[in-house]
C-alpha cells in the first residue's frame, strides 16, 4: 500500500489498489484534477465586443437639436400613439401558405396549357387506336406510328401513353410522352372496346389484335 | 351425354363408350387449349424483361445460318447487354448448309431487346423478343439480310450496314 502511494507521488498515476482500499478518491487525484480544470480555464477563449459610438447625422451637420417642453412632447407622443393604432386597424388577413406541392401543380397545369396551344391532344383511353406523327432530331420529315394503346400513366405534364404494335411479325412497345414538343400530332382512328384500364394481355394474344394497316 | 349412354349400356358397350367419350372430351380440350393459347406466344408470356445476360437464349435475325444463340458473354456493362450491344454467343440450333455451324462461338449485335430502353425524347422502345445479328469480330455483319424492324439507336452505335439492311426501323 505504501509503494502505491509512493508511485503516484513521484509519477502522478494512480495506480487501481489505491481506490480499492479508499472510497473517496486520494487528495494527489483530487490536486490533478482541479489543476487540469484550471489548466481548462485559462485556455478558454473569449470575444472582447467593441462598442463603436456613432454620431447622427444632424450632429455632424452641427444642427442644434430643438428642445421641447414635457407638456409638448406628452402631447406629441399621445397623437403618435392613436396614429398607430390606426394604422394597425385595417391590416388585411394574411393569406394561407402555398405549399410545395400546390406549386408544382399550378406549374403542371401552366405547362398542359401552354402544351395545348401548340397542339390539341385528344381524350385518349386505352383500347384507342391512334396515329402519332412524331419528328425525330436531325430529321425533316415526320415519322408515323399507328397503333392501339395499352396503358396511360397520368402524371401531369408527364402523362405518358404505351401504344402497342405488331411489326413485321414482332411485337413493339413504344412509350410516348403525350405533351411532347416533338409529337406534332395525335389522331384517334377509333375505340376498340376494352373493359380493362392495361390491356397487357395483348402481348398472350394472336398477333392479328394488335396488327393495323 | 356420353356418361349418359355409357350408364345405359352393357359392360362391352360401357367400354366402348367409355373410350370414345375420353377421346372426344381429349380432342374437344386439345382444340380449345390450341385457340385460347396459341404455342408461338408461350415463348413471349415466359419472356424474362432484364439484361441479356450468360444463358440467355436470342433468335438470329439473319441469314447468315444460325437460328438461335445462347449468350455466353456480354461485351458491355457488369449486368448485361442491352439494345445495341455487343455480345459473345454459342449457336445452339442452325440451318443446314449456312455459313455457321451449331457449336460454333459467334459475336453478335442486340437488335431487339425485351427490356426497355429509354430514348432522348422522353420516349422508351421495347419489343416483344430478343433478337441478334451476327457479327465478326471487327463488326462486319456475316449474313446479307436482316428480318424485322431495328431500332434506330444503332446509328449511335456505328451499327450503319444493319440499319441500311433492316425492313422496318422504329
Amino acid at each position: 500500500m505504501a509503494a502505491a502511494s509512493a508511485i503516484t507521488a513521484v509519477s502522478g498515476v494512480v495506480l487501481p489498489q489505491t481506490f480499492l482500499s479508499h472510497r473517496s478518491p486520494p487528495p494527489q487525484v483530487l490536486a490533478v484534477a482541479s489543476s487540469f480544470h484550471r489548466l481548462s480555464l485559462c485556455a478558454s477563449h473569449r470575444r472582447i465586443t467593441h462598442i463603436i459610438p456613432r454620431a447622427d447625422a444632424s450632429a455632424e451637420a452641427g444642427e442644434p437639436e430643438p428642445v421641447t417642453t414635457s407638456a409638448e412632447s406628452e402631447e406629441e407622443v399621445a397623437e403618435g400613439s392613436v396614429a398607430v393604432a390606426e394604422a394597425e386597424e385595417p391590416t388585411p388577413p394574411s393569406k394561407p401558405k402555398v405549399k410545395f406541392g400546390e406549386i408544382i401543380g399550378i406549374l403542371n397545369k401552366q405547362f398542359i396549357e401552354e402544351a395545348e396551344k401548340v397542339k390539341t391532344v385528344p381524350d385518349l383511353r386505352p383500347g384507342d387506336i391512334i396515329e402519332l406523327r412524331m419528328q425525330r432530331p436531325n430529321k425533316r420529315r415526320l415519322s408515323l406510328f399507328k397503333g392501339i394503346i395499352i396503358a396511360k400513366h397520368k402524371a401531369g405534364v408527364h402523362t405518358t401513353i404505351r401504344v402497342r404494335r405488331i411489326i413485321a411479325g414482332v411485337g413493339v412497345e413504344i412509350t410516348f410522352p403525350v405533351y411532347s414538343p416533338r409529337i406534332k400530332e395525335i389522331t384517334v382512328i377509333r375505340h376498340k372496346k376494352v373493359r380493362r384500364a392495361k390491356l397487357y394481355y395483348l402481348k398472350d394474344k394472336l398477333p392479328r389484335f394488335s396488327t393495323f394497316k | 351425354m356420353a356418361a349418359f349412354l355409357r350408364s345405359k349400356c352393357s359392360p362391352v358397350g360401357r367400354t366402348l363408350m367409355g373410350s370414345l367419350g375420353n377421346s372426344l372430351f381429349g380432342a374437344a380440350n386439345s382444340s380449345v387449349g390450341a385457340i385460347t393459347r396459341p404455342s408461338h406466344c408461350d415463348a413471349i408470356s415466359q419472356q424474362i424483361r432484364t439484361f441479356i445476360q450468360m444463358r440467355t437464349n436470342l433468335k438470329v435475325v439473319d441469314n447468315s445460318g444460325a437460328k438461335r444463340v445462347m449468350c455466353i458473354q456480354s461485351l458491355r456493362g457488369k449486368k448485361g447487354a442491352r439494345l445495341g450491344d455487343m455480345i459473345i454467343g454459342s449457336v445452339k440450333e442452325a440451318q443446314p448448309r449456312g455459313k455457321v455451324k451449331k457449336g460454333d462461338v459467334v459475336y453478335g449485335v442486340v437488335v431487339r431487346a425485351a427490356m426497355k430502353k429509354g430514348r432522348s425524347d422522353g420516349s422508351e422502345v421495347q419489343f416483344d423478343d430478343n433478337a441478334v445479328v451476327l457479327v465478326n469480330k471487327k463488326g462486319e455483319l456475316i449474313g446479307t439480310r436482316v428480318f424485322g424492324p431495328v431500332p434506330h439507336e444503332l446509328r449511335k452505335k456505328k451499327h450503319l450496314k444493319i440499319l441500311a439492311l433492316a425492313e422496318h426501323i422504329v
